[in-house]
């Protein structure tokens, strides 16, 4: 039953996929010039001439001069295969420019989303039960500042005060001498090392909003007829509220991690501009300043996988969790 | 204070026109000094003695303060990607020829001499002896025959450039024997040492033969094999992954490459990398007056910070040795003097070559043919000038640094022109009105005047808030200032691409702003003068038409076609004198036609060093020509010892 619901929910992906990739690469070239136009203005910037000729050699040898259609079948046939082009900015395969930065990506998110939970699940209980106490006010209060601080900002200054009070720097995901090193146990360290300052920056918001939805459903079911029943039955309070009420309370937190995955990697992207973190955020952002579009597109298209895989995983740990949810 | 731009004597920049300019005789020197590293692998058997690795015919440099000490790392801070030129300016452009300090005139370089004959259509340089690529293969003619005729004249890898062309046709190059080639022109090219001097002139120099024909197929038979197995799209696609090219970040991306610069790339500049680390080349071919191989610093690392807050913090946390690009922009001063002892490092003077930090080009060419008659005519121009309060720009924005300047060289330079620079500058609403009135431009109810059309004199100014954070404060004063002459200007912002697409390429823009920092020199090009650069934006139509020989874009007024005339010969001239004159005449008939409306003199900017950091100058000219600070030979530079 369940496995032949995710089958039927893989190959609804498929078609999805492809008008996602149509509508990404018609975003991506719909500036108005393309990279060599991008190329031509940064070169204007450092003070040197662009040679006319030059650039249209360049754009036929690119094929910015063929139809958009014949472009776009051009990069999807070759993502199809495995190749997503060349980098027209670093004359590299972009396969070899994402992978790495898509991995510490995720990473990052990954441990920013188990940071945010291991927050927001406890104190959103507590702040349930507790209603209205003195507890309860203060989470709320650090959780509003939270809200309201934009990531980047509650990064630069971090950022500020470490340098001018502590003499550290926090930007990055490793130690200098870590930087471009393989990888090895005392790489994995360093990174644990440093990733936090990102988690602790980026989880601050979603903290603050998951508190206060957690805190708000459970308070809907904590006078349910059922809790009052359970209780009177004499089953530990501790024990109650976990088994029924929350159970129930945490079924939006589910169903949003199709959310929170595309959301922690492309929302995160200010931050890591700002922290220079080595994720894919920033060398996104940079292709896309740049039309470098087959980079650009390789890290859209990746960005819908990974929503259309997050819709996946919500909806088959919803259906464990929830007994409510039926397949049909 | 004394610019070493302003010192600039005409008379020395082409000194090499008639004479070899090298007067010392060429002496075999000894190169006795080497950094430890390298003594220890000649000690070991792996690598050869250092009198050996310099050649016969080494450069014998005469570092600034003292002579110095091996070791230690030089710390810069890259920005983002593209920052690639950032590293282009700390290691070099290591052409045939340099600018000196003092950008005053033009050195041999890569050549041990050269001599200009032919009233400047040929030239000779003469390589050094035994000189080496930094994997040890020696440097040749034939290095230099490969880069020109193989690379920049080969149409199928890139067009040729229009600086190694002349009189319609491609340069000639020929070896006439293992150490000296000759390059002829088919007229007289007198900027071209500037041009060779320039980042953009290494290209004869660029490519070691013996490395990178492998990726041609007129030398590989088997390119293909390597094309599939470097996932390249084609040989060109492959080349440029290898070997890069002048100003493309792949240039910094294969540690395999050979090159002739100080430093050599360990850790490649490639799209994932958080930091490009250059350590120093075992067979650079320049030693100090003692006979110590350069350079003195083991090591350039450069970590990659995506934006400029935090290249700030990090020149504030000591994590950055010297800083000049990204981190000068007048606002970020304060924070960097208040932190000078925390950070361990002080200022030094970037003094622009000349000209203006901001400048408003009217779109003359524009499709619109009434805007376009309101813009043409001089009268509006000078108003609008007029109408302009440039102290208070100065004193609001600027933070009161500058005086009111139109454009072009500065007082004490020898191409400096004082009606180009100085006219219209005062601050005159009532001579502006009056001006306005005499063109017939009735003011409407609304106080905004109309054109004779009916439609209000409106017009929009593109401009790139990123690039310059002072221009968009600057315009806004200046919006008011014109609403008070009845004349409605709209600020437009936009983003770097879009802008250079609209103003350059598509000649779609009302007005545009940029800077104009220059002092019209060989190399440089005298843009806000004769439209022939993608920044004349006052006539993008008539470059096209210069451009393409005529074929496209639109014929020139006569004055600007005097002008691109004259700017032709200008470049072609190789007595100095002659060709002040020349462009001072261009000057003259540029600033009668008054087409570009300047605000403020361009101002000294500054960078940071480190307090031990040795022989870097306290002042220097800055400029993307002089590649600002390479031609104050970073390879001098050391650590003070504790």
């Amino acid at each position: 039953m369940l496995f032949a619901y995710i089958a039927r929910r893989i190959l609804w992906a498929i078609p999805f996929m492809f008008a996602v990739s149509l509508i990404a690469f018609a975003l991506i070239t719909a500036p108005p010039g393309d990279y060599l136009t991008s190329f031509a203005a940064t070169l204007a910037q450092s003070g040197d001439i662009v040679d006319e000729a030059r650039l249209d050699a360049l754009r036929e040898r690119y094929g910015f001069d063929q139809p958009f259609l014949v472009q776009y079948f051009h990069w999807i046939g070759g993502v199809l295969q495995g190749d997503f082009g060349i980098s027209f900015e670093w004359q590299q395969p972009v396969g070899q420019l994402i992978w790495e930065r898509m991995a510490l990506s995720v990473t990052l998110a990954l441990a920013t989303l188990m940071f945010t939970w291991a927050v927001a699940l406890p104190i959103g209980i507590y702040s349930a039960v507790r209603k209205y106490s003195v507890g309860d006010y203060f989470f709320t209060t650090i959780g509003f500042i939270g809200l309201a601080t934009p990531n980047f900002l509650f990064a630069l200054v971090l950022m500020y005060v470490a340098v001018v009070y502590f003499g550290s720097d926090v930007s990055g995901l490793f130690s200098e001498e870590y930087k471009d090193a393989p990888w090895s146990l005392a790489k994995i360290g360093d990174l644990a090392a440093h990733i936090w300052i990102p988690v602790i920056i980026l989880g601050t918001s979603a903290t603050a909003s998951l508190v206060r939805i957690m805190r708000a459903n459970l308070l809907d079911e904590l006078y349910r007829p059922y809790v009052t029943t359970a209780r009177a039955k004499g089953l530990s309070e501790f024990r109650l509220i976990m088994k029924y009420p929350v159970r129930i309370a945490i079924n939006p937190f589910i169903s949003t991690i199709g959310w929170a995955f595309p959301q922690l990697i492309s929302g995160a992207v200010i931050t890591a501009f700002v922290l220079s973190l080595p994720t894919s955020g920033p060398l996104m952002l940079q292709a896309l300043l740049a039309q470098d579009m087959y980079l650009a597109g390789a890290f859209i298209l990746l960005l819908c996988c990974l929503s259309i895989v997050g819709m996946l995983v919500s909806d088959i740990l919803l259906a464990v969790i929830d007994p409510r949810i039926r397949f049909r | 204070m004394s610019l070493p731009a302003r010192r600039l004597t005409a008379s020395l920049m082409l000194s090499g026109a008639i004479m070899p300019l090298n007067a010392l005789p060429a002496v075999a020197q000894e190169a006795t000094g080497q950094a430890p590293s390298l003594a220890a692998m000649v000690e070991a058997g792996s690598l050869p003695p250092v009198a050996e690795r310099v050649g016969e015919e080494p450069e014998v440099v005469e570092p600034l303060n003292a002579i110095g000490t091996y070791g230690g790392d030089l710390r810069i801070g890259l920005r983002g990607s593209s920052d690639h030129n950032h590293i282009l300016r700390v290691v070099g452009p290591q052409g045939l020829v340099r600018w000196d300090p003092q950008y005053t005139e033009i050195v041999p370089n890569v050549a041990e001499r050269f001599e200009v004959e032919d009233g400047g259509r040929v030239f000779t340089f003469y390589l050094r002896d035994g000189m080496k690529w930094s994997d040890g293969e020696p440097f040749t003619a034939d290095d230099v025959l490969f880069n020109i005729d193989d690379l920049v004249l080969n149409e199928e890898f890139a067009p040729t450039p229009p600086r190694y062309t002349s009189g319609g046709e491609p340069m000639q190059v020929e070896k006439v024997d293992d150490y000296t080639v000759r390059f002829t022109f088919k007229e007289p090219y007198g900027d071209f040492l500037a041009e060779l001097a320039s980042p953009l002139g290494q290209h004869p120099v660029l490519y070691a033969k013996h490395y990178c024909s492998q990726f041609l197929p007129t030398y590989n038979d088997n390119v293909d094999e390597l094309i599939a197995k470097n996932e390249a799209t084609d040989w060109q696609n492959l080349f440029l992954q290898k070997c890069g090219d002048l100003e493309i970040p792949a240039r910094w991306g294969n540690p395999e490459r050979p090159t002739l610069d100080p430093w050599v790339i360990k850790e490649p500049y490639v799209g994932g990398t958080t930091r490009v680390v250059l350590e120093r080349n075992p067979y650079f071919w320049q030693i100090d007056t003692e006979g110590n191989q350069l350079p003195y610093i083991d090591q350039i690392v450069a970590p990659i910070d995506q934006d400029v807050e935090s290249l700030i913090l990090g020149v504030i946390g000591g994590r950055i040795d010297f800083g000049l690009r990204h981190i000068d922009p007048p606002a970020n001063r304060p924070v960097l003097a208040e932190n000078r002892e925390k950070g361990d490092y002080h200022f030094f003077a970037a003094e622009p070559p000349g000209g203006s930090n901001m400048i408003i080009n009217l779109n003359l060419t524009h499709k619109d043919p009434d805007l376009r008659e309101l813009f043409n005519r001089k009268d509006f121009r000078v108003a609008l000038s007029l109408g302009m309060d440039r102290q208070e720009i100065i004193d609001t924005v600027m933070l009161g640094e500058g005086e009111p300047w139109q454009h072009g060289p500065f007082e004490d330079h020898p191409y400096y022109h004082e009606q180009t620079a100085k006219q219209f500058l005062e601050h005159d609403p009532e001579q502006a009105n009056a001006l306005l009135d005499g063109l017939g431009l009735e003011r409407g109810p609304d106080g905004v005047r109309q054109m004779p059309n009916g439609e209000p004199v409106r017009f929009q100014v593109d401009v790139i808030p990123t690039f310059d954070p002072v221009w968009v404060d600057a315009l806004q004063l200046v919006e008011q200032q014109w609403a008070e002459l009845g004349v409605d200007m709209e600020i437009n912002p936009m983003e770097r691409t879009f802008f250079y697409e609209r103003t350059s390429n598509s000649n779609d823009h009302d007005a545009a702003v940029w800077n104009a920092k220059q002092s019209w020199v060989a190399g440089q090009i005298p843009q806000m003068l004769v439209p022939v650069h993608h920044d004349s934006r006052y006539g993008i139509a008539w470059r096209d038409w210069y451009l393409s020989g005529g074929e496209s874009g639109e014929e020139p007024p006569a004055s600007i076609k005097e002008r691109l005339r004259l700017y032709d010969e200008a470049r072609g001239m190789t007595d100095p004198e002659e060709r002040r004159k020349t462009m001072l005449e261009i000057a003259q008939i540029a600033a009668d036609e008054f087409e570009v409306i300047g605000v403020a003199k361009a101002i000294p900017t500054y960078g940071i060093v480190k307090n031990d950091l040795m022989n870097v100058p306290e002042k220097m000219p800055s400029s993307w020509y002089y590649a600002t600070p390479s031609p104050t030979l970073p390879q001098t530079w050391f650590w003070k010892d504790e």
